[in-house]
């Protein structure tokens, strides 16, 4: 009887200090009073999740090759067949590219903006119950993350930095319910706020302009933000692949596809600049060469 | 105290801690990760009863909600993990119970975090929670925590008896 009445009391505290915790962190939020706890968590998983990630990271990535086995045959006909449409439209496309490439050398584009990239490792990533689309990097504080900062991979944009610690880094997904990232239109340059949706495979996409074209197929970029954080701008998100609502209507919601396939991802870059190396150069207006002037007559 | 008998809880935690997220969330699983943890809070909890089970629970969840890549509200995990330790070591007080028993209180437990996870996080405001993933996550969160459990139960109890043998002198 006596264990009875201890036992219903040790759980009585537990339940009081956790919802203290609860109520303590959503009143925080972050960076609130219970930041210092999360940052002795992330100093002491961190180097274990680390470890962990190195010892297992062969079997990954023989699980991950069995699992796509049916696929692969796919896969090369599919890359095949771009590569011949790829191969037409390069070819047609020269001309284009050279006037392209003469505008970008005018204006000093391509050489201005440089973005610095560290290759990171995805160790963790978290309990697909607990609805959060977040994974832990390889590279932390001591590498030079911060949060904010963009983190892509080959596909495109992956997600944002959201809490750094000294060894890792914490990124929510652009998949998550919870993130929004500006996005514009690669084509018609139309902007709008691009929408997690907690499933892997889709994005939406409100566009501030009702009547703005946008239809299958279109690409979706980053808007980019101040100083490249949270997002830099210019890097792919995903592609339209329906529009719900009608032109005029007041929303009108785009959905997309993720061009990062946040399911088998394994190394991801994070943007750690965007510095310009010289201010941009100004375009001043030359005045036209006046023709020779014909003397005498 | 037993500081032995903490030592190997906190040791067991950490351990499933670290492979949930980083060696069982990052494969492909159909429809949820296994609930490890989750397992090895059950199999304390019938190890050493409702004290520790309670406990144990705390614990696991509070690390689970602090271990990076966590980003959900601190305290939620620990206090559903709580009450599972503490109801599952009511259960089971002291005696050695069947396999298939223990298994079975597991996977009901399981299913039960996931709908009490769900619920006090739509309860407290998280918009990420979309009902219509919670019975995909509960029928394979059952199916993971019964094999878990058909491993981690006897496992952990076996380990218990080596560790602190003065706990199950009765």
């Amino acid at each position: 009887m006596r264990d009875l009445r201890r036992a219903r009391l040790v759980l009585a505290l537990l339940i009081l200090t956790s919802i203290t915790l609860i109520i303590i962190d959503l009143r925080g939020g972050s960076g609130g009073p219970l930041q210092p706890l999360r940052s002795v968590a992330a100093a002491i998983f961190g180097p274990l999740e680390r470890g962990a990630a190195a010892v297992v990271s062969p079997v990954r990535s023989l699980v991950d090759g069995v699992s796509s086995w049916g696929d692969q045959q796919d896969l090369i006909d599919e890359l095949q067949a771009e590569n011949e449409r790829l191969r037409v439209a390069v070819d047609t496309n020269a001309v284009e590219r050279a006037r392209v490439e003469a505008l970008d050398a005018l204006l000093g584009l391509a050489s201005d903006v440089s973005i610095d990239i560290v290759p990171a490792q995805v160790i963790a990533v978290g309990p697909a119950q607990g609805f959060a689309w977040t994974v832990t990097i390889d590279v932390g504080s001591r590498d030079g993350a911060e949060t904010g900062m963009s983190v892509l991979n080959g596909g495109g944009l992956v997600g944002r930095i959201v809490s750094v610690g000294p060894d890792t880094a914490t990124v929510l997904l652009v998949v998550d319910a919870t993130s929004t990232v500006g996005g514009r239109l690669a084509g018609s340059a139309q902007i709008g706020i691009v929408a997690g949706s907690g499933r892997q495979d889709l994005l939406t996409m409100q566009l501030l302009d009702p009547l703005a074209p946008v239809e299958s197929g279109d690409v979706v970029v980053t808007f980019g933000s101040q100083g490249g954080r949270p997002y830099a701008p210019g890097i792919p998100i995903g592609v339209v692949e329906s529009v719900t609502g009608t032109p005029g209507q007041l929303t009108r919601v785009a959905n997309l596809t993720p061009y990062a396939d946040v399911s088998t991802m394994s190394i991801v870059g994070v943007v750690v600049s965007q510095d310009r190396v010289a201010p941009r150069p100004t375009v001043s207006a030359v005045p036209l060469p006046t023709e020779p002037s014909v003397s005498g007559g | 105290m037993r500081w032995r008998q903490a030592l190997l809880i906190i040791t067991l935690l950490v351990v499933a801690v670290v492979i949930e997220l980083t060696v069982l969330a990052p494969l492909p699983w159909w429809g949820a990760t296994p609930p490890l943890v989750l397992v090895v809070v059950a199999a304390l909890a019938f190890a050493f009863g409702p004290v520790t089970g309670a406990v144990s629970g705390f614990v696991g969840g509070l690390l689970l909600d602090l271990a990076p890549p966590a980003v959900a509200t601190v305290g939620l995990s620990a206090l559903v993990f709580t009450i599972v330790g503490y109801a599952l070591g009511r259960v089971f007080d002291a005696d050695e119970r069947p396999l298939w028993l223990t298994t079975v209180v597991t996977t009901m437990a399981a299913g039960a975090s996931v709908i009490a996870g769900a619920a006090l996080g739509g309860l407290l405001g998280d918009e990420r929670v979309r009902w219509e993933d919670v019975p995909g996550f509960f029928a394979a969160i059952v199916v993971y925590a019964a094999f878990l459990s058909l491993l981690c139960v006897p496992g952990i109890r076996a380990l218990s008896r080596r560790v602190v043998p003065e706990s199950f002198r009765r």
